[in-house]
């Protein structure tokens, strides 16, 4: 059924479900308003933590401080499309549970798409800014050239990079199609955020393997954000990121879309 | 009492149900402290000192895996519960029940305690104990321990039910809660020691409530030639901490009882 309607259609489809998903969160001002200040106070936190940590030592394993801002910056803006276009995923195993999950499947649209795009979460912009602050800061400082090449390089590996929590997060939140309490699994893919942010190097062989491959953390920030940060020994790696970020996310769309078509709903 | 005990049961109960959420936890608190075990051991390195700010390495990380296994036995979303409580309704069912709403809610929390104490916080506690070779003294210490434990976890549950009112006034619970998660974790000490603060910034935590609920209970247990005064002079403190929180949320559920609008339940 995807293949018959263009990518077009669902732009213009996303744009009118968004719209009215705004306006409906507009009516609860306050809880809009406080949810903001809220955001805002998680990234503060986050700054002032990484400098009570960082703001002593000149270097960690050959990373100096303004490198981990960078690494730091890009991991935030890597997961900021998860917050804002993939939020949905969060009530996901509550419309399971109640059955109002049905109610998606019968509307002559992508059952995926209709479902992740009835919620915009707008607090993500905060983030987006405070990322993108962080970078233009952090890059500014270590010196690196500006030229129109890197900048192509730092969007296009930003926007794969991003794939790979979106993918992680919808294969967690998938999961609630099999078991009942997929909270924990949810809770357990989103405190991966929050390790993205150190440089993989730290690790132990073991664990570097690790979370490269099983728990594929790495690929939110440290081998993409190599591309500019050490631009004349990029691994492997780095090179396959984007691919790795479409396959995951590919990946995903299938195990979730598998499981929905198992859903058979709660008979209420 | 008796009355009492019987919510303690029935939690424990409903939390021996969920069982494959308990490995899950565990997994995830396994990546979690690999993840600090690294980055401090990183950190030392750069370092180039046994000691910094007056804690050694196998300090630090013992501070941090027991901050860790105290937060996953204190933590009970009791702000979610009251929020989706008044969203729903349900909180009038749970105003008329014939004790008051605050001890209800503790109680009803009592059996996860329980269980997360064995299943999560001693086995954690055994393990550094056995790993660490004798770092925590086993004396007057323990027994001081158990109790300034006792202490957070009121103090820690009457943030949270400040925290769950103000929803009676707001009906937003996300953003309140994660303001108070944010907050309370950076100033408690549970993410990095409070020994590694700023100056300035380690004054404005001594003046808050939330160092109280895990750097106390910490700095008692791993407290080495620590002269006696020091330590009854933090137990002292918390104590009062104790006190004035316990009043205040006592105090504001009271007045804030007359806000309660309910949209049917």
């Amino acid at each position: 059924m995807d293949n018959k309607r263009g990518l077009f259609f669902y732009l213009k489809l996303y744009g009118k479900i968004v719209v009215q998903d705004i306006k409906s969160k507009m009516s609860y001002r306050a809880d809009f308003i406080i949810s903001t200040i809220g955001m805002v106070a998680t990234n503060i936190s986050g700054f002032i933590g990484f400098y009570i940590l960082f703001r002593n030592f000149p270097s960690i394993n050959g990373w100096t401080y303004d490198e981990m801002l960078f690494l730091y910056g890009f991991s935030l803006v890597s997961i900021t499309p998860v917050q804002c276009l993939f939020d949905n995923n969060w009530s996901l195993r509550i419309n399971v549970y109640t059955g109002d999950f049905i109610k998606y499947c019968f509307r002559p649209v992508n059952l995926f798409f209709y479902y992740q795009s009835e919620i915009f979460d707008i607090k993500g912009l905060g983030q987006l800014a405070f990322g993108i602050g962080t970078i233009i800061y952090a890059w500014s400082r270590i010196g690196l050239p500006v030229t129109f090449l890197a900048i192509l390089k730092l969007i296009i590996f930003l926007s794969t990079a991003s794939l790979v929590m979106i993918a992680l997060q919808n294969a967690a939140a998938a999961t609630c199609f099999w078991i009942q309490n997929s909270f924990y699994v949810l809770d357990l893919v989103n405190r991966f955020r929050d390790y993205a942010k150190y440089p993989i190097t730290i690790f132990s062989p073991v664990f570097r393997f690790i979370f490269t491959f099983l728990f594929p953390i790495a690929f939110i920030a440290y081998y993409p954000s190599l591309v500019i940060l050490r631009p004349n020994e990029i691994p492997l790696l780095t090179w396959l990121s984007p691919f790795i970020g479409a396959a995951f996310f590919y990946v995903s769309y299938r195990i979730w879309m598998y499981g929905a078509m198992r859903y058979n709903g709660t008979g209420s | 009492m008796k009355k009492y005990l019987t919510l303690t049961r029935a939690g424990i109960i409903e939390a021996l149900q969920f069982r494959l959420s308990f490995v899950v936890i565990v997994v995830g608190n396994l990546l979690y402290l690999t993840v600090i075990y690294f980055l401090w051991k990183a950190i030392y390195a750069s370092a180039g000192a046994d000691r910094v700010n007056g804690m050694t390495f196998t300090d630090t990380l013992i501070y941090l895996v027991l901050a860790t296994a105290l937060f996953n036995f204190m933590e009970m979303y009791t702000v979610w519960e009251i929020g989706r409580s008044i969203q729903s309704g349900k909180i009038v069912l749970d105003i008329i029940k014939p004790m008051p709403y605050r001890r209800y809610l503790f109680w009803s929390f009592t059996g996860s305690f329980v269980t997360q104490f064995f299943l999560t916080f001693l086995p954690t506690f055994i393990v550094v104990c056995i790993l660490t070779h004798g770092t925590i003294r086993f004396g007057v210490n323990i027994p001081l321990f158990i109790l300034s434990v006792t202490m957070g976890i009121i103090i820690n549950y009457s943030i949270d039910f400040i925290v769950g009112t103000i929803c009676l006034y707001t009906e937003s619970i996300w953003g309140i809660n994660i303001m108070k998660q944010v907050i309370v974790l950076l100033f408690s000490g549970a993410v990095i020691p409070v020994a590694f603060f700023p100056e300035t910034f380690k004054k404005v935590t001594f003046c808050l409530p939330f160092r109280a609920i895990y750097d106390a209970p910490l700095s008692i247990l791993l407290s080495q030639g620590t002269s006696y005064p020091d330590l009854l002079h933090m137990f002292f403190v918390q104590l009062i901490w104790c006190v004035v929180m316990t009043a205040v949320s006592v105090l504001f559920w009271n007045v804030s009882l007359r806000q309660i609008t309910v949209n049917g339940g």
